[in-house]
């Protein structure tokens, strides 16, 4: 043990030696080496040792602080800024209340700085493992008719964006699937996964660090199958075994696959665009060439683009090329590309998903916090100066000049900005693991952010700034030579002025913040306000893509018939049916296709699209969606009897334009087929994607008719239903036990995962709002608790005249609801263009929202006068004898 | 030059023949960080001289070469003038007693 305290007091010295001018450097560490090394052998050589004889060694080590600083004050031109360490030191340490909730204030301010800045730096500033990120943009389909941005692309635009665009070195597309864990024994499970062309690793410029990447022979056609592994999958259900790359692994049923490489960690590339799924690719495939038939696919995206930019061609310059052959397509496919186009975004943009847009205002917010509490230390220190003036005069007259005075306070709000840093520290690490976990599925890599050099650079320079905000106004305004004799005179009117500027800032800052979290707090209630055409309460969402087992569509029929049979005779099962494109399914299966109807027109462009499900059983009885004229499916529409479908009120009214569509024909085609079916009923509009996406029209043909391989089973349960999710998965492994399910939830839990990313929003600008206001709230009584320590003697004149007490708390409390009023009007100022950086985060409400404004202002008012409270009661209590005094 | 009381007992230890800055401490009591800056100002002084000891005795001991103080004639005089003014308590001399024959070399 006595080793690990000499480890530990030689360590104190190391670092100590720092102080030490360089030219004794070295005979100062060996004096003080030697010394502990001596007394630690005699202290070893000692046979009854308490533990406090190795404390004394550390204090002892300890110790040669105080001797390196006075070297240090021997041999530096600017000896008295050491004095002025060791001078402020001791006074903070002799006000440790002051100096308390000073460093909690720096805390929070300087915390939350370096928590945003961080995600800044991670998302945008540090290196990714690949070579010239900035060069690598992800693209993706936009529809300008409906204004849907990053879709997934579909293989027909794709293949001819690749044949035709110059400004790239490469394109590569990835093809994302899901790959099925069918093991006996174990409940099936599935892992993310793609098939990728074979540019793919040269466009994304990274290389494995296990193993290697894919060679040519393994892209062709009947070649061995060979995976790579992501390194969470490497390291999760592996172990990070080095010895697995090379080997043959079962994955499935089928053959075993070769495991040729593992890819590099902090890769984390999210190429769905889907932001309510899993994201990350676990298993990498190669591609086996292209199909005839994906030129030929236009209509449903399936494909994710990535690029490498030519060297010398510019973002802009690769845009308009790819705007150009857009323009092409849109003529050459008029039917399916009239409205679509090609937007890039680079991967770095890609990777922070829904925070690209907020982090802005996040930086501004973090700003704002960082100088409200600049601000508000700033006015403490002018406060506890107002009780220091003595000294301050009493050193001016001794001949310290101001620069000495003005130096001396601002190493005062130094150390304590340090100290706060340090504790700031703590605070960003803190906020970064509660970011980690709240994350939206679609922001990259903020789950394993780290705290390292780079942090601590950050946090050294977020320091710096908070020092220099709280120090130089007091540091100024306490050593002004008139400061003297103003309060030999009992006037302190200029400080009292300048704490009312700190505080009418905190509270402008305050309003620009709660505004910021309540517009989109606003939205959000908004947006849960949405109905979706159906009811989300008490409904088991279970989707399938029916196992290789079940291989015929008449196969398919009896297995969806036979678990929908079991579920409902579990107990409390309401209703149970199947969907082919579950709204709010964690796998989207959108089928979406030109739907004509003999003897019309075909709308034109988007307008002639219309989405096409498959359901069975009691589908809109379990959703709740309202039959609105004809007739639901029934169990006589079977494969064989005559072709019937529903359709969308939006497709009624998009189609019929207000005619009655039950009764007419229409011819669409859906997996593959052709078909020509006779409308039967119109039912409600459903949402698919999104609260705040608006139903598209769709249409609805009985399961049984449809061939389709993938189901989602949903089953309304009464609410008191013992019925779970396990016992509904067991009806499926019941008829087949290695079906793979998808994703098991209830429909609420879907309904929520696409707000995670508002909510998410939402927490952190609550966060920042709230942290602002409560130092805006002590800002204000502050302030006002020093005015009126300031001004016993006015309070003290003014009882004696006859003032009673509500004239003094109507005195105290105008006074902070006029700082209140003021700080709110430069606050709207502030606030209406901030807002705007928030546009994308707001729904059914504007940037300039009155109400929103309004009950801000109105609570900060509110919140203003609350403050004064105290310091008006202590304002009463002030009797006519005081004023003697 | 300022006598404190420190300052007082530092130039009794170092007269009494403990030369080592952590020696000095021991029979003090004084901490470290006290007594160093102490011993600095009575070498700027010269009441105090310093040099380190001989190389063989550390490499007997298997760790870097010490430092040593010693008073001069300055110091010496310093000490008389210091203790007119202030009493080394017994307890600190009775210290030095029992140390010295342990430790001095």
């Amino acid at each position: 043990m006595s080793s690990l305290a000499l480890r530990l007091a030689l360590w104190v010295i190391q670092i100590v030696a720092l102080v030490v001018p360089a030219a004794r450097r070295i005979a100062w560490r060996n004096e003080w080496e030697a010394e502990l090394k001596h007394h630690a052998s005699y202290l070893r050589r000692r046979q009854h040792r308490p533990w406090s004889t190795d404390m004394n060694l550390i204090s002892r080590a300890l110790g040669s602080f105080p001797d390196a600083a006075w070297i240090r004050r021997q041999f530096t031109l600017d000896a008295e800024c050491v004095h002025d360490v060791v001078y402020s030191t001791r006074g903070l340490a002799k006000s440790p209340a002051f100096t308390a909730i000073t460093l909690l204030v720096f805390a929070i301010g300087i915390g939350a700085a370096i928590a945003i800045v961080s995600v800044a730096d991670t998302l945008f500033m540090r290196p990714l493992p690949i070579k010239d990120p900035s060069r690598v943009m992800t693209i993706w389909q936009q529809n300008r008719a409906s204004g849907a941005e990053r879709l997934d692309v579909a293989p027909g635009n794709a293949l001819d964006w690749m044949a035709r665009t110059h400004s790239f070195q490469a394109l590569a597309v990835a093809d994302p699937f899901t790959f099925n864990l069918n093991f006996a024994g174990r409940d099936p499970d599935y892992l993310t996964a793609a098939r990728v062309s074979e540019q793919f690793f040269s466009v994304l410029g990274t290389s494995t660090i296990e193993g290697r990447l894919f060679v040519p022979e393994e892209y062709r056609r009947g070649a061995a199958r060979a995976v790579i592994f992501s390194h969470a999958l490497w390291t999760s259900r592996f172990g990070a075994d080095p010895t697995l790359v090379g080997k043959a692994v079962r994955l499935d049923a089928g053959a075993p696959y070769t495991v040729v490489g593992v890819m590099p960690p902090n890769l984390e590339l999210r190429l769905f665009d889907d932001r309510a799924r899993r994201a990350e690719i676990q298993i990498w495939m190669p591609k086996p060439g292209f199909d005839e038939v994906e030129s030929r696919l236009r209509v449903y995206g399936a494909w994710n683009v990535l690029g490498r930019l030519r060297p010398g061609v510019s973002i802009a310059e690769a845009q308009a090329d790819l705007d150009v052959i857009s323009g092409h397509l849109a003529r050459e496919y008029p039917k399916t590309n009239s409205s679509i186009s090609a937007q890039m975004i680079p991967l770095r943009a890609h990777l922070a998903g829904g925070l690209r847009d907020l982090l802005p205002f996040l930086l501004g917010a973090a700003a704002i916090l960082l100088i409200v509490s600049g601000a508000n230390v700033a006015s403490l220190l002018l406060a506890r100066g107002a009780s220091r003036q003595r000294e301050f005069a009493v050193r001016q007259a001794l001949g310290a000049s101001r620069l000495r005075l003005v130096r001396q306070m601002l190493v005062e709000s130094l150390s304590l900005a340090i100290a706060g840093g340090a504790l700031g520290l703590l605070v960003a690490r803190w906020l970064l693991d509660v970011l980690g976990r709240f994350r939206p599925l679609d922001i990259a890599l903020i789950d394993r952010m780290p705290m390292d050099a780079r942090s601590a650079v950050l946090a050294c320079g977020v320091t710096a700034i908070a020092a220099l905000l709280a120090g130089l106004m007091p540091a100024v305004q306490l050593s002004r030579p008139e400061a003297v004799t103003a309060l030999r005179e009992g006037r302190t009117g200029s400080q009292r002025a300048v704490g009312r500027i700190f505080v009418i800032f905190e509270i402008a800052a305050a309003l620009v913040l709660v505004v910021g979290a309540g517009l989109p707090g606003r939205s959000f209630m908004l947006i849960e306000r949405v109905d979706p055409g159906f009811k989300r309460d008490h409904v088991s969402v279970l989707q399938v893509f029916a196992s290789n087992r079940i291989d015929t569509p008449a196969k398919r029929i009896v297995f969806f018939d036979q678990v929908l049979e079991r579920m409902r005779t579990l107990p409390g099962v309401v209703a149970a049916g199947g969907v082919s494109a579950m709204p709010f399914g964690e796998a989207r299966v959108i089928a979406r296709g030109l739907l004509e109807i003999p003897g019309q027109a075909a709308p034109s462009g988007d307008d002639g699209f219309v989405h096409t499900t498959a359901v069975s059983g009691d589908f809109f009885k379990v959703m709740d969606v309202p039959l609105v004229a004809g007739r639901l499916f029934v169990a006589s529409d079977t494969s064989t009897s005559r072709q019937v479908v529903l359709v969308s009120r939006r497709a009624a009214r998009q189609f019929w334009k207000g005619a009655d569509p039950v009764g007419s024909r229409v011819r669409f085609q859906f997996s593959g087929q052709a078909f020509d079916a006779e409308v039967v009923g119109v039912v409600g509009d459903l949402r698919h994607e999104a609260l705040d996406a608006p139903a598209a029209a769709e249409l609805f043909l009985p399961y049984a008719q449809s061939g389709f391989r993938a189901l989602t089973f949903v089953v309304r349960t009464a609410p008191d239903s013992p019925t779970d999710l396990r016992m509904l998965k067991e009806q499926i492994w019941a008829i087949d036990p290695v079906q793979t399910i998808f994703s098991a939830a209830s429909l609420e839990q879907l309904v929520s995962k696409t707000l995670s990313e508002r909510r998410f929003n939402l927490v952190v600008l609550a966060g920042f709002a709230f942290v602002t206001l409560l130092l805006a709230i002590a800002g204000v009584y502050g302030v006002i608790s020093f005015s009126i320590s300031q001004r016993v003697r006015e309070f003290g004149i003014r009882a004696a005249l006859g003032a009673t007490h509500r004239d003094i708390v109507r005195l105290v409390l105008t006074e902070g609801v006029k700082l209140a009023l003021c700080g709110i009007v430069l606050g709207i100022t502030l606030a209406l263009p901030a807002a705007r950086l928030l546009k994308t985060l707001l729904f059914g409400v504007t940037a300039t929202d009155p109400i929103t404004f309004l009950s801000v202002s109105a609570g900060l008012v509110v919140v203003g006068a609350v403050a004064c409270y105290a310091p008006a009661r202590r304002a009463i209590k002030i009797g006519p004898a005081e004023a003697l005094r | 030059m300022k006598l404190t009381y420190p300052t007082t007992l530092v130039l009794h230890a170092l007269a009494q023949g403990f030369r080592h800055g952590f020696d000095i401490l021991d029979v003090t009591g004084l901490p470290s960080g006290t007594v160093y800056p102490i011993l600095r100002r009575l070498e700027q002084e010269a009441v105090v001289s310093a040099d380190w000891e001989d190389v063989a005795i550390a490499r007997e001991e298997q760790r870097p070469p010490r430092r040593y103080y010693e008073l001069t004639a300055a110091g010496h005089l310093l000490l008389k003038t210091a203790l007119a003014r202030y009493e080394v308590p017994r307890s600190i001399a009775a210290r030095a007693r029992r140390l010295r024959p342990a430790r001095s070399s």
